[in-house]
């Protein structure tokens, strides 16, 4: 067999075949953790030879046309049967509202325009593609490693009893599952069957714990992103009338006619998808809600997977609207949901909503990139993709241990978290700085992004001033983090094997890719978009360089390397200085951070970390960014109307 | 090294900033402290800098009785302060608990707490007094001051 | 030795040499003004190498950690402006140094030194978007973000964004933390919340964060330098005139609140960087 077909074909059916037998073999622990590590490692493996088989392109054989286009109607009809049930279920009108209009544009699109069951398309395995299904599969696989123990204590913290963890584990499977086919498939019909199995997937997750609150954020999910549905369903129609085909690629290079709007109104609905799946504003709330699951959900949906399938879709697209007005609307856009959510994530003290805010502040920002959509722009978006995937991905598995540890998410109770895990503090540590700090990956592609936003005013004065908020709430935390009281020497403290596997591998990789970042760009991303746009970047010295500036990156990370080091020093040295309590007017009692206070008493010195929520508060921007949102929006769908 | 080291003293000597603590003064002596620090004066004219804070100073110069109630917080920023460092201790409260000494609340001059380096006598003592008293203080930081080095 | 590491260490010292000198000069100026005589010319080596010769009190060992990567970067950005590598980067860079600076306070237990360390974050809120935006409009100007090209180009930036040259001023005085800005942590006898930031910062440890502030006060000052063209006067005249101006506001005011900075940060200054941004984005 052909190892491009097998490749693929895993990539696609392992995670389906593991979710089954989740639910079959999944009852036992044992079972449960050798379906879920050799569906992870199969996967992994399967993704890294399809790296080496790349780029290729595989056509659906003729025979096999007509039954997968009845399956994909039979997925899609189940689908759609699924959210109805659920909107009947739950009682939301909204649901069962859009769940029909979706029903019907299908109807109208199977039935009236395409006036045939087969499918057309193939499978396209290019460098963005590949990066994605490296993401997913990867990412996603040590997310799923990392749940095993983390569910094991969840269940037995809440003490669940029948264990629902087959469930849950299938469905993070299937969810690897519809991942790969949404970013391997290109054929509108099929992205729209991924596009929503993803969605149910989420709704089934975040509603997990299924306590109130996890009910009513999942129907929060359901009913956004069945509005992103609807857009995708009446993209789909729109581009296949301007078009006349479904394939992406076809779709995009088909001549059109002066002065036909379809076109436009087609990638502005697409786009609209796009927003939806990345929580941009006014569609936030979703993804905020969507905190309230078990952290690997967190992890794998909402920050390093499926909230990328709108920046990869959208740069799927991005090559249909250079110079347009549509991608001016979609750099305001993304700049704006840049500035507002990095405004937002200053106002919190919860860990996990600084985490979901900082994501959707970096999804923005690379929609921002795509909006302006040039080559540079365009590689910046998909360097940050990368990274941001990893990275965010590591933060929120330490958040997890940590809060299974502490019993805690806010940031206040992980002051002096250093001496109670000092490991998985440091671990988080290193995740905001390689999150804020030059040379790590993310910082390069934020310095990308300035460099390739520079002449477009409304957005580099938003993302430079997002910019300064994001490194205000993440240096918050870090500080937080090493405060008081300080335990004596370093005793890594007990966790899983497969946490610190996952949190391990997330950690160095991503340090280790951002010292191989020039060579990444040069050789891996590049390539992506040098046809259309021409090479934006060279490798010069270990340092990339473009027209405009340089960044020398592996000068810069051993720079970083040696001061380190020469910190680390310094820190060993410290460790055997003489302490003192810190300064308390003179009157500390010298046992932690504590002053004599009235009548003799020891009184704990307790400071709050400013959160601003005067200005900051949800309760104060979010009529404001909401409104600022939804202008945008009538923005992106008037300009092509 | 030992050049270095000598190098070191003379910057010490050059650059002390003070803390000052006022014990349990009738603010006679802090006055005339505070006028060390005007044009009259100048005090900065030799680097000196006056601190809220015993993490960053160099001498610790007090004034007033020492009571029960504060005996604690005097010993507490004298053991902040980073060697090397000098005490100097301002007017006649400072120096021996002064016309408070047998009074049923105070326990004594500054020396009772911490070690005290340069004695400014006077009720209060004039700021050419206290300049004086803290360059003789100098000369000891120069020397390598208390706490060693 | 390579020219090129001979370019860097004589950068170095030569950043060291602006950085003190202007404190310095700054204190005998400020003695002047209040008809005092002053400090020596070279009091802040001084204070520095006794520093360096106390005993290291540690309140937490992470501080020392913090201290010594805040002068590393502090370096390092100053290293590449003088290396004459990109403008965004050596930003990027300085920015590692003021966190860690305040990574550092935060670690402590004390009130005071958080409180500080929270008025610096809000002094980097204040002052990053400032700065990059003026990088912004020299990149319009110029087309690049490259210092060697900044530094070689012909004509007097100065006529072309005199409004992003009086933000950088705004945000010198933010950075040099000058009242009405000195929020965190101020350099004179006058103290309030017993030295902010640098609270619980000691000994060795305070040395080397006021070594890497020497540092960022050259670096800001050479930020300047590329409004004028040439290597005569002119280009030294400009940053020495903006920090004579900062003193003197310093001298001639009192310190502001956190929301004033921020206010007049994000809107007096924003607002003319704006303004400036669109004509350069027009000619």
């Amino acid at each position: 067999m052909d190892p491009r077909v097998l490749w693929t074909v895993v990539l696609m059916l392992a995670p389906f075949a593991g979710a089954a037998s989740c639910v079959f073999l999944g009852r036992s622990p044992a079972g449960r953790r050798a379906v879920v590590l050799a569906t992870g490692a199969l996967l992994i493996a399967a993704a890294l030879a399809l790296l080496g088989e790349a780029p290729f392109r595989l056509e659906i054989p003729p025979g096999l046309r007509a039954p997968l286009g009845v399956c994909l109607t039979a997925a899609d009809a189940a689908l759609l049967a699924a959210f109805l049930y659920y909107g009947a279920k739950y009682r939301h009108a909204g649901i069962l509202l859009l769940t029909l209009l979706q029903a019907a544009g299908l109807v109208v699109f199977k039935g009236v325009l395409t006036r045939s069951a087969a499918a057309s398309g193939g499978i396209v395995v290019d460098g963005l593609a590949c990066l994605m299904v490296l993401v997913v599969s990867i990412v996603g696989a040590l997310i799923c490693f990392q749940a095993l123990p983390y569910m094991d204590n969840h269940e037995r913290h809440y003490g669940v009893s029948p264990s629902r963890q087959p469930r849950f584990f299938g469905v993070m499977l299937l969810f690897l599952g519809a991942m790969n086919g949404f970013v391997l498939f290109h054929d509108l019909s099929f992205l729209y069957a991924f596009f929503e199995l993803t969605t149910l997937c989420s709704f089934l997750l975040i509603g997990h714990d299924r306590t109130h609150v996890a009910v009513r954020n999942a129907l929060r999910a359901l009913w956004m992103n069945s509005l992103g549905g609807v857009a995708f369903v009446l993209g789909m129609i729109e581009a296949f009338r301007s078009s006349g085909t479904l394939d992406l690629a076809g779709a995009l290079a088909a001549p059109r006619l002066e002065g036909d709007a379809t076109y436009f109104v087609a990638l502005a609905l697409l786009g609209i998808a796009c927003l939806v799946k990345s929580a941009q504003f006014p569609f936030q709330g979703w993804l905020l809600g969507a905190m309230v699951a078990p952290t690997p959900v967190s992890a794998l949906l909402h920050s390093s997977t499926m909230v990328k399938i709108g920046v990869y879709f959208l740069l799927r697209l991005a090559p249909g609207f250079p110079g347009s007005f549509l991608g001016q609307a979609l750099a305001l856009a993304g700049s704006f949901g840049f500035l507002a959510a990095a405004g937002l994530a200053v106002g919190q003290s919860n860990g996990k909503k600084v985490l979901a805010y900082s994501t959707i502040s970096n999804l923005g920002l690379m929609f921002a990139c795509i909006g302006v959509n040039t080559g540079s722009a365009l590689l910046a978006a998909t360097l940050l993709l990368a990274f941001h995937a990893v990275l965010k991905a590591m933060l929120f598995l330490s958040v997890g241990a940590i809060e299974q540890h502490i019993e805690s998410r806010d940031i206040e109770d992980m002051r002096g978290l250093y001496t109670a895990m000092p490991l998985t503090a440091l671990i988080t540590l290193a995740g905001v700085v390689m999150m804020i700090f030059p040379p790590f990956g993310v910082l390069l592609g934020k310095w990308m992004a300035i460099e390739a936003v520079a002449r477009h005013l409304p957005a580099v004065v938003m993302i430079a001033l997002g910019s300064a908020l994001t490194v205000l709430y993440w240096a918050r935390w870090a500080g937080t983090l090493l405060s008081d009281p300080l335990g004596g020497r370093f005793h890594a403290e007990r966790q899983p094997v497969l946490t610190w596997l996952a949190l391990g591998s997330l950690g160095l990789g991503g340090a280790a890719l951002s010292v191989a970042a020039p060579w990444i760009v040069e050789r891996g991303l590049a390539p992506i978009w040098h046809p259309a746009y021409g090479t934006a970047y060279a490798v010069v010295a270990g340092g990339l360089e473009s027209a405009t500036g340089s960044f020398a990156v592996l000068p810069l990370s051993l720079a970083a390397a040696c001061g380190l080091a020469l910190s680390a020093f310094a820190l060993h040295r410290a460790f055997r200085a003489r302490r003192v309590p810190p300064y308390l007017s003179g009157l500390q009692t010298g046992e932690g951070a504590s002053f004599r206070g009235p009548l003799q008493q020891a009184v704990r010195v307790a400071a709050r970390n400013y959160y601003l929520d005067r200005i900051f508060g949800e309760d104060r921007l979010n009529p404001w960014v909401n409104l600022g949102g939804a202008i945008l929006l009538t923005l992106i769908l008037g300009g092509v109307l | 090294m030992r050049a270095l080291r000598r190098f070191i003293d003379r910057m010490r000597a050059k650059s002390p900033w003070l803390l000052h603590f006022d014990c349990g003064s009738c603010n006679g002596c802090d006055i005339e402290i505070l006028a060390c620090l005007t044009p009259l004066y100048d005090v900065e004219r030799f680097g000196i800098v006056h601190l809220g804070n015993p993490l960053h100073a160099d001498l610790l110069l007090t004034s007033g009785t020492v009571n029960p109630r504060n005996r604690k917080v005097l010993a507490n920023l004298y053991a902040q302060m980073p060697a090397p460092k000098v005490v100097v201790a301002v007017g006649a409260c400072g120096l021996s608990g002064g016309v408070f000494r047998d009074a049923y609340n105070v326990v004594g001059g500054i020396d009772r707490v911490i070690p005290v380096d340069v004695y400014v006598p006077g009720c209060p003592p004039r700021p050419e007094a206290i300049i004086d008293g803290v360059v003789l203080g100098l000369q000891k930081l120069a020397g390598g001051g208390r706490g060693g080095r | 030795m390579s020219f090129g590491a001979l370019h860097g260490l004589g950068g170095l010292a030569g950043g060291l040499l602006v950085g003190f000198l202007a404190a310095g000069l700054d204190r005998i100026l400020t003695a002047r003004l209040q008809s005092r005589i002053g400090p020596p010319l070279l009091q802040p080596v001084y204070d520095v190498v006794k520093l360096l010769g106390k005993e290291a009190l540690i309140v937490n060992a992470w501080q020392a950690f913090c201290a010594c990567t805040t002068l590393l970067t502090a370096a390092l950005a100053w290293l590449l402006f003088v290396l004459q590598s990109d403008l965004l980067l050596v930003f990027f860079v300085q920015a590692v140094g003021a966190v860690f600076l305040v990574v550092g306070a935060l670690a402590s237990g004390s009130p005071y030194s958080h409180i500080g360390a929270h008025r610096e974050l809000l002094q980097m809120l204040a002052y990053e978007p400032l700065l990059v935006l003026v990088f912004i409009g020299m990149y319009l100007e110029t087309g690049s973000f490259r210092l060697e090209v900044l530094f070689a180009w012909p004509r007097p930036l100065l006529w072309r964004m005199p409004f992003l040259f009086l933000v950088l001023a705004f945000a010198l005085g933010i950075k040099m933390r000058k009242s009405p800005f000195d929020l965190s942590a101020c350099h004179h006898a006058h103290q309030e919340l017993v030295r902010g930031v640098l609270t619980d910062y000691s000994g060795p440890l305070l040395a080397l964060t006021e070594i890497a502030h020497a540092f960022e006060v050259a670096l800001m000052l050479g930020f300047f330098t590329l409004f004028w063209p040439g290597w005569g006067v002119g280009r030294f005249l400009l940053p020495v005139a903006v920090w004579a101006f900062v003193i003197g506001v310093d001298n001639a005011t009192a310190r502001s609140n956190w929301r004033w900075m921020l206010g007049t940060a994000w809107g007096l200054g924003l607002g003319l960087a704006i303004v400036n941004l669109v004509w350069i984005g027009q000619g």
